[in-house]
């Protein structure tokens, strides 16, 4: 064997000695600590399974399209952004008997209309936490006023913090108007001297401590904190908010295809879903597990929004390279500010 | 002998040349790509991701870099520069202390930052003990601030000043010293004249790898100043991650390299037989 072809055959080999190896990366907390243990057991497979903190950490790593994955699980804005750039594979219906158990709107998502490339599996959106020892924030331009000054936090991502800035000011969270991203970034830089920092889920522990009144904050994450003191409340904003659905993908590169439908139908059993629900507190896109919820769950509003409030909602979407540069040149205007 | 030479200095050059040339010429290509739509590289080739970076904004941005990579440097000196000189004078017990200094390296920095945050918070234990003890009333906004970003960047990087300043005052000449003091000088003017002149080999070498670091720093602005100030660092990260635009990065990552490189050249052609 020429030494090339030995170092191209070496995972295969690694493969063949033990049993199939199915290699998933996901979001850090998106499954139950039983879920992945239990699909190895049944399959009589081995999974290497890695977690990432961000979509982007995932994008880069898999663009180079030998990543060694098999499913990730990218936001709703990058599933067309992946499949252009072909780093997925086609999904075939036949393998995945259980996507009827998918809600309604699910099973016609506007990012992939017809599944071709990605199931959905859990959804979300970004509001407001706040301390109840406070009057609770009405909408986005409510953290604008004075009260809250030095006990505030913004997420740390350009899209969500521009997003409520666009939504205050009344135009949608995915804006390409020049003229309209310019107003949101003067809109964030006002509101900068009131902030505490820009931050990510690191706030949930200065929310229960009490150290921060107010934080724009994603429901799951908010969830979590308020599983951990009831001092904490969740505002959906008036003006609207944005919304974002994670996806499980199987990548072109993969040379398990059948083995990834397997897990991704895996997934999609109202019992599994239920189990992933109750331990990471995001809301699954699964009817049927949404059924088997325990009431608290199922009724809760941070998770599962009443209609009229979803209507508020809009979903993230891809935006065209222009606008990704003006954004993050405002961005960066409103940290250097 | 010269065979012999060039086989010792094989695994150098072949490291050098992977992990150095390589990566940089990985770089330089990149810088001059275009964006993908979605990301990614795409062509045509070309020289827009550096002239992008006259921005005004982004040179504020690295002027306020060199300030805060600068202060950082000039505080490590001034609490480096004695601790040195205890160091160097503490006979027997040297090594234990050189053990002391090199201690917090056993911990990731990452970590240590994170320590930092839990200190400095409102519910911290700075602010806790201050209100315990009744001095203060409220809690003091220590953490998310410049302040906060320099105070872990001084800590990450103080021993970075110590340990050259440590050996080349250990190799300092104790006569000249006492000599100065048997001429008269007083302990300061001994310490300013005598003792400063001769640690400048240590000085600059601790204040180089100080400054460097500090001025590509990403991960202690981030946590410590809350993501409010950016440093030349963040700015190249964001490139790569929320940004998309791989090329912009490069050029960036790559200009501050030049930039870095060329003030080195000038100061130890200017200096350099003082310096090194």
């Amino acid at each position: 064997m020429r030494r090339r072809e030995f170092v191209v055959a070496l995972p295969g080999l690694a493969c063949r000695s033990g049993r199939p190896r199915l290699n998933v990366f996901n979001w850090s907390d998106y499954v139950a600590p039983e879920t992945v243990p239990a699909f190895e057991a049944e399959f009589g497979v081995r999974v290497r399974y890695g977690t990432y903190e961000s979509g982007e950490e995932m994008l880069a790593k898999v663009l180079s399209g030998n990543s060694g994955w098999d499913v990730v699980f990218p936001s709703n804005s990058l599933v067309e952004p992946m499949r252009e750039q072909g780093l997925l594979a086609p999904l075939r219906h036949a393998w995945l008997p259980n996507l009827d158990n998918l809600e309604e709107g699910f099973r016609r998502p506007p990012w992939d209309p017809k599944l071709d490339w990605c199931v959905p599996y859990m959804w979300g959106g970004t509001g407001i936490a706040c301390r109840r020892e406070v009057t609770p924030p009405a909408g986005w331009a409510s953290l604008w006023e004075e009260r809250w000054r030095g006990r505030l936090t913004m997420l740390d991502d350009p899209a969500e913090v521009l997003g409520a800035c666009l939504k205050k000011l009344g135009w949608s969270v995915n804006s390409t108007d020049p003229v309209e991203l310019r107003r949101a970034g003067e809109e964030a830089r006002a509101q900068k001297p009131l902030l505490r920092a820009y931050v990510n889920a690191e706030v949930r522990d200065q929310l229960v401590a009490g150290d921060v009144l107010a934080a724009q904050l994603w429901a799951t994450t908010a969830l979590q904190a308020m599983e951990e003191t009831a001092e904490l409340a969740f505002v959906w904003p008036a003006e609207g908010f944005p919304l974002y659905a994670d996806n499980a993908v199987i990548l072109r590169e993969s040379g398990r295809v059948e083995l990834a439908h397997r897990f991704i139908d895996y997934l999609l059993r109202p019992d599994v879903a239920v189990a992933v629900v109750k331990a990471t507190k995001t809301a699954t896109v699964n009817a049927k597990a949404k059924a088997l919820l325990p009431e608290r769950l199922r009724l809760n509003p941070v998770l599962y929004p009443p209609a009229e409030v979803l209507r508020r909602g809009e979903w993230f979407t891809a935006l065209p390279a222009a606008a990704q540069r003006l954004r993050d040149r405002i961005w960066t205007e409103i940290r250097a500010a | 002998m010269s065979r012999l030479r060039s086989w010792f200095l094989a695994p150098a050059g072949l490291w050098i040349a992977f992990f150095v040339a390589a990566p940089l010429g990985v770089v330089a290509a990149y810088s001059l790509l275009t964006r993908g739509t979605y990301g990614g590289l795409s062509e045509p080739w070309t020289l827009e991701n550096y002239l992008r970076l006259a921005d005004p904004l982004y040179l504020k941005i690295l002027a306020r870099s060199f300030w805060i990579a600068g202060l950082t440097t000039l505080l490590c000196l001034i609490l480096g520069f004695p601790l040195a000189l205890f160091l160097a004078r503490s006979g027997e017990r040297k090594h234990l202390y050189l053990a002391l200094v090199i201690l917090p390296f056993w911990t990731s920095y990452l970590v240590r930052t994170y320590a930092w945050m839990f200190l400095l918070r409102d519910t911290g234990l700075v602010n806790t003990l201050l209100i315990e003890a009744g001095w203060l009333e409220r809690p003091l906004a220590l953490l998310y601030n410049d302040g906060a970003v320099i105070l872990g960047l001084v800590h990450g990087h103080l021993p970075y000043m110590v340990l050259p300043l440590f050996a080349t005052l250990e190799r300092l000449d104790r006569s000249l010293v006492e000599a100065a003091g048997d001429l008269g000088a007083p302990p300061r003017e001994t310490f300013f004249r005598v003792v400063v002149p001769l640690a400048r080999p240590g000085i600059a070498a601790g204040s180089l790898l100080v400054f460097i670091p500090c001025l590509g720093a990403f991960l202690t602005p981030d946590l410590l100043g809350g993501g409010k100030t950016v440093m030349i660092g963040n700015l190249i990260q964001n490139q790569f991650t929320a940004a998309r635009d791989w090329p912009f990065g490069a050029a960036a990552s790559l200009a501050l390299m030049v930039l870095v490189m060329l003030m080195l050249g000038l100061l130890l052609r200017r200096g350099g037989e003082r310096f090194l």
